[in-house]
This record gives structure tokens, C-alpha cells and sequence, in this order.
């Protein structure tokens, strides 16, 4: 992929997130309808078998069952709304963005009016300090999240929807420059355009998951049981098998992007020690105390949604959201990797 | 042969149309960026006129620093006025420098600092000098990308040819002056 060379300059990771962003959805309806093919090979070769053993044809049913269903002798059900259901959810992701990327935290928009202590007015003004050092014609909304740990993330498929979440325990423990520093680093997500990437593939990811981990707890706790054997099978099944597969979007978040936001961070604020300070007291903070933060963040529903948007990922410190699931492959890079990117020498 | 000749002429052409497209809209940004300084100029004013009387009944020294950004203000108005920009530059970074003493009066005070009244006012302080330095600061960044786009070679020649439209002056602002470099220097980390 295009990381191989990558570009220092951030006007051409707009045009490869956009090509990236379409190819996410499009390797999305791939791997859908890859997997609805397979269902269809194991659901109608049993039918085509006793066909074979009737004309007494010796070769492989599933074989001879792929080859029918794409020449469209036998009609894909599943692939076609295997289909459907990709397309659906990338509706779903598209209509939805920022409500999913917030959901399971309570949240907060913060505006001149609606800010309730200093620490937010001084949010609120940071951003549009950052806005107009950034040359942006739109102001993202603010949002402060109601939780202890401390972490940031910004969102938006546009400008209309482009968002910047800090968390509480962030506000309360960064000093105005560093939370300068850290609005910084979020708003050049935004002016990247990684937040439409990092969307696309957070939610998909996650998407099918949720609505499969719902009907997964209704039959557990539903008492009418009988006769959904066959159900319960295919959605445990599609509970575990699924990550995995999607999982295979996240390759296309490339690993330089939280490494080109921290320069994006340093060229608007034109000063790297608050952002050093800010990553540190952050990881500071989450390798100090890691079960604490490992109870918040598992209790804070979807987190997973915002695993790949975060500024500093949990994992980083050993600090996994989901119990029993760990990402197959981490997205942020290491502390000190990002400390010597910045030219931070502590 | 001709046909190979058709086609230099169409790149070179398509070349220029591309060079003269970017450059006018490396000019509209800078005009863009001007805007939004005077923008933030404007409301620093605002910002000012309302500061001084909430910190008016806490120091009589601030009859002279009104009276002193109200002349600045007007020379600068003056200077824009007149299209003088280097004066006009001069007399808004003396504003600047009012507000950050300002700001140093604050930290004099303790009783100040604990008003939640007066410390909304600092950061509103802080928050404009801080919007107007980032508003130069894109500027001038715009500025300078046009100037290496104007400057450099086969992008020259065009300009040389339409120079009434592409050729523009455009003046850096500076940011802060020489106590804000050696705040910087004397910077130090604290954890």
C-alpha cells in the first residue's frame, strides 16, 4: 500500500484517505458477500449432492454448487443479503456517524453558552484558537464525555458532523496548553481527514457486532428455546468469526496517521512540549493504575467503537476494553516512538 | 511530427493554466487570512473595552491603558485607512503588549486570581491574543507558501507574464515581539 512511500505532507493524506475510505466499504460488501457465498456453497450442496447421485455424475457437489451459483443457475440467497445487510450498514454508518461513535458514554455539547466551568470555556476556545491557526471555515463541535480516564477523540464524516469528544479526566488533569496540545492533535485528525477513515472502519467493524451481540443475549435470556438450535449455532458462530474477518479493515488505518496528527499538533501550536507533557501525564496515568482504568473502560458500553480514534490507546498500557478480545493488531504506536517523532527529548 | 508538436504545445499549456489556478488560489487564501485577522482584531478591541472596567475597580492604573489602547486603536484604523500596513502592524502589536501586561498584573494579584469573574476575563484575554497570534501565524504561513509557489523556477516565468495578476506584495506580520521569544527561550517544563 501506498505506506511503503508515505508523503510528509498532509494535503496528500487527504486524497489517500478518501481512496482508503471507499475501499473500506468496498472490501466491507466483499467480505459480506464472500461469507453469504460460503453459506449458500454449505446450505445448497447437500441438494445438488443427491442431484449428482441421481444422474450418477461423479464430481464434488461443492464444487459444482459454486460453479451453479455463479452462473446463476441457483439463486445466491445469502450472498445477496449478505449483500443487502453491508450495504444497510454502511447506510446505517453513514446517517449515524457521530451518535454511534459516542454511544454507551454520556456526553455533553459544549458551546460559549452551555460551558459550566472555566476548564470548558477554555476547551470551547482552544478549538477555535486551533481552528483558525488551522485555516478551517467550519467549527467542530465540542463535546466533554463523562468519564475518569483520560482520552480524546475526534470524528465526522464532513464538516457539518466534524466532532472533537474529550473526556472529563482529561480537562481536569491537562493544563490549558496541554489541553491546547491535545485539540491540536485531534483537529489535525479532522484536517487529515483520517476521522472519515477511522469512522468507516471503526463503525463497520463494530456494527454487525452489536446488532449480533443483542440478539445473542436476547436467546441466552429468553426462555422459548426449542426449535432455534440452528439460530443460536449461526450467531455464536457469527459472534466470534466476525471480528476476525472485519478485523481485516483495520489494515487500511495506516500507523503513521496518529504520528502525522502529533506533527500536525506540533506545525499549529509551533511548541512540542505541551503535547509531550499531555501524552505523558496520559500514559502516566493509564500504566499507573491499570486495573482502575481497565474497570472504566470496560464499563463504558461500545468502547471498542473509539479503540482505533483514541489519541492515546489503552493498549498501549496493557489495557484491553473487551474482555477475552484483544485487537489483532495495535493501531497506536509506543509512547516513545511518538515522544522522538515530535523531537521531544525529556 | 506536427502531432508531437500539437501535444508539447497542449501540456505546456495545460501546465500553465494549472500554475496560474494555484496561484490565485494561494492569493485568495491570503486574502481569506487577512480577513479573519481583522476579524480578531475587532474583537480584541471589544475584549479590551469590557476588561478594563471589570479590572478599573481594582487598579487605578488603568485610566492611562485604556486611554493608551484607544489611541493605538485608532492610529491602527488610521494606518489601515490609509494602506499603510507596516504602521498599522506597529500600532496593533502594541495593543499586544498592553494585554500581556496586563496578564502579568493579573498574576500580581491574589485576590484577583481567586475572582472566578477576573478569571474568566484572563482566559478571555489569553483565548483572544492567542486567536489573533494564530490567525498571523496562518497567514503568514499562507504568505509563505505563496511566495515559494511564486518564486520558484517555471512557476517565475508565469508570474513574469502575468505579473498584474499573479505578482502580489503581501507583508508578514510579526508575531509578538522580542520578550515573547524570550519567554519562550526561558521556558521551562514543569510536572
Amino acid at each position: 500500500m501506498a505506506d511503503t512511500q508515505p508523503s510528509t505532507d498532509w494535503r496528500d493524506v487527504i486524497a489517500r484517505n478518501r481512496r482508503r475510505t471507499y475501499f473500506v466499504m468496498a472490501t466491507f460488501v466483499a467480505l459480506y458477500m464472500a461469507l453469504g457465498f460460503i453459506i449458500d456453497i454449505l446450505y445448497q450442496s447437500p441438494l445438488v449432492h443427491a442431484q449428482l447421485l441421481q444422474h450418477n455424475i461423479n464430481e464434488p457437489a461443492p464444487l459444482v454448487t459454486a460453479k451453479l451459483l455463479l452462473t446463476g443457475k441457483l439463486f445466491p440467497y445469502a450472498t445477496v443479503s449478505a449483500g443487502v445487510v453491508a450495504f444497510i450498514a454502511i447506510l446505517i454508518t453513514l446517517t449515524f456517524n457521530n451518535r454511534i461513535m459516542l454511544m454507551g458514554t454520556s456526553y455533553r455539547l459544549i458551546t460559549p453558552e452551555s460551558a459550566q466551568n472555566l476548564a470548558e470555556t477554555q476547551l470551547y476556545n482552544a478549538v477555535e484558537e486551533m481552528k483558525i491557526a488551522a485555516g478551517l471555515q467550519f467549527m467542530p463541535k465540542v463535546y466533554v464525555i463523562d468519564a475518569d480516564y483520560m482520552n480524546a477523540f475526534a470524528s465526522g464524516l464532513n464538516e457539518k458532523s466534524a466532532m472533537i469528544a474529550v473526556t472529563k479526566g482529561l480537562l481536569e488533569k491537562l493544563d490549558r496548553d496541554e489541553v491546547q496540545a491535545v485539540v491540536a492533535h485531534e483537529l489535525s485528525h479532522i484536517r487529515h481527514q483520517d476521522t472519515r477513515l477511522i469512522l468507516t472502519v471503526s463503525v463497520l467493524t463494530n456494527l454487525m457486532l452489536l446488532i449480533i451481540d443483542v440478539l445473542f443475549y436476547n436467546l441466552i435470556f429468553s426462555r422459548d428455546r426449542r426449535g432455534n438450535q440452528g439460530i443460536i449455532v449461526v450467531i455464536i458462530l457469527l459472534r466470534y468469526l466476525l471480528p476476525l474477518i472485519t478485523a481485516l479493515l483495520a489494515l487500511y488505518l495506516s500507523r503513521k496517521r496518529e504520528l502525522m496528527a502529533d506533527a500536525g499538533a506540533v506545525e499549529l501550536t509551533r511548541q512540542n512540549e505541551p503535547l509531550a507533557r499531555a501524552l505523558i501525564k496520559i500514559n502516566d496515568a493509564h500504566s499507573q493504575n491499570p486495573e482502575l482504568h481497565q474497570q472504566a473502560y470496560q464499563q463504558t458500553a461500545h468502547d471498542e467503537l473509539r479503540q482505533a480514534a483514541y489519541i492515546y490507546s489503552p493498549k498501549t498500557a496493557g489495557i484491553s476494553s473487551r474482555p477475552g478480545f484483544s485487537s489483532l493488531w495495535s493501531t497506536h504506536p509506543s509512547l516513545q516512538q511518538r515522544l522522538k517523532a515530535i523531537g521531544y527529548k525529556g | 511530427m506536427t502531432i508531437l508538436f500539437i501535444i508539447i504545445i497542449l501540456a505546456i499549456f495545460a501546465i500553465f493554466i494549472g500554475v496560474y489556478n494555484r496561484l490565485i488560489r494561494m492569493i485568495e487564501a491570503v486574502n481569506n487570512n487577512e480577513r479573519q485577522i481583522d476579524i480578531q482584531l475587532d474583537r480584541r478591541y471589544k475584549v479590551f473595552e469590557s476588561l478594563i472596567e471589570v479590572v478599573k475597580k481594582y487598579m487605578d492604573y488603568e485610566q492611562t491603558t485604556l486611554k493608551d489602547v484607544v489611541a493605538l486603536r485608532n492610529q491602527a484604523q488610521s494606518a489601515k485607512a490609509s494602506g499603510d500596513d507596516a504602521a498599522r502592524i506597529a500600532a496593533e502589536n502594541g495593543i499586544s503588549k498592553i494585554a500581556s501586561g496586563i496578564n502579568l498584573v493579573f498574576e500580581q494579584y491574589p485576590d484577583l486570581k481567586a475572582n472566578q469573574n477576573a478569571l474568566q476575563l484572563q482566559e478571555e484575554i489569553v483565548s483572544t491574543e492567542n486567536k489573533l497570534a494564530y490567525s498571523k501565524q496562518a497567514l503568514n504561513d499562507s504568505i509563505e507558501r505563496y511566495n515559494a509557489e511564486k518564486k520558484s523556477f517555471f512557476q517565475a516565468m508565469i508570474v513574469s507574464l502575468c505579473s498584474s495578476k499573479l505578482d502580489k506584495q503581501f507583508v508578514y506580520w510579526n508575531l509578538g515581539g522580542a520578550d515573547k521569544i524570550a519567554e519562550k527561550e526561558s521556558y521551562t517544563v514543569k510536572l
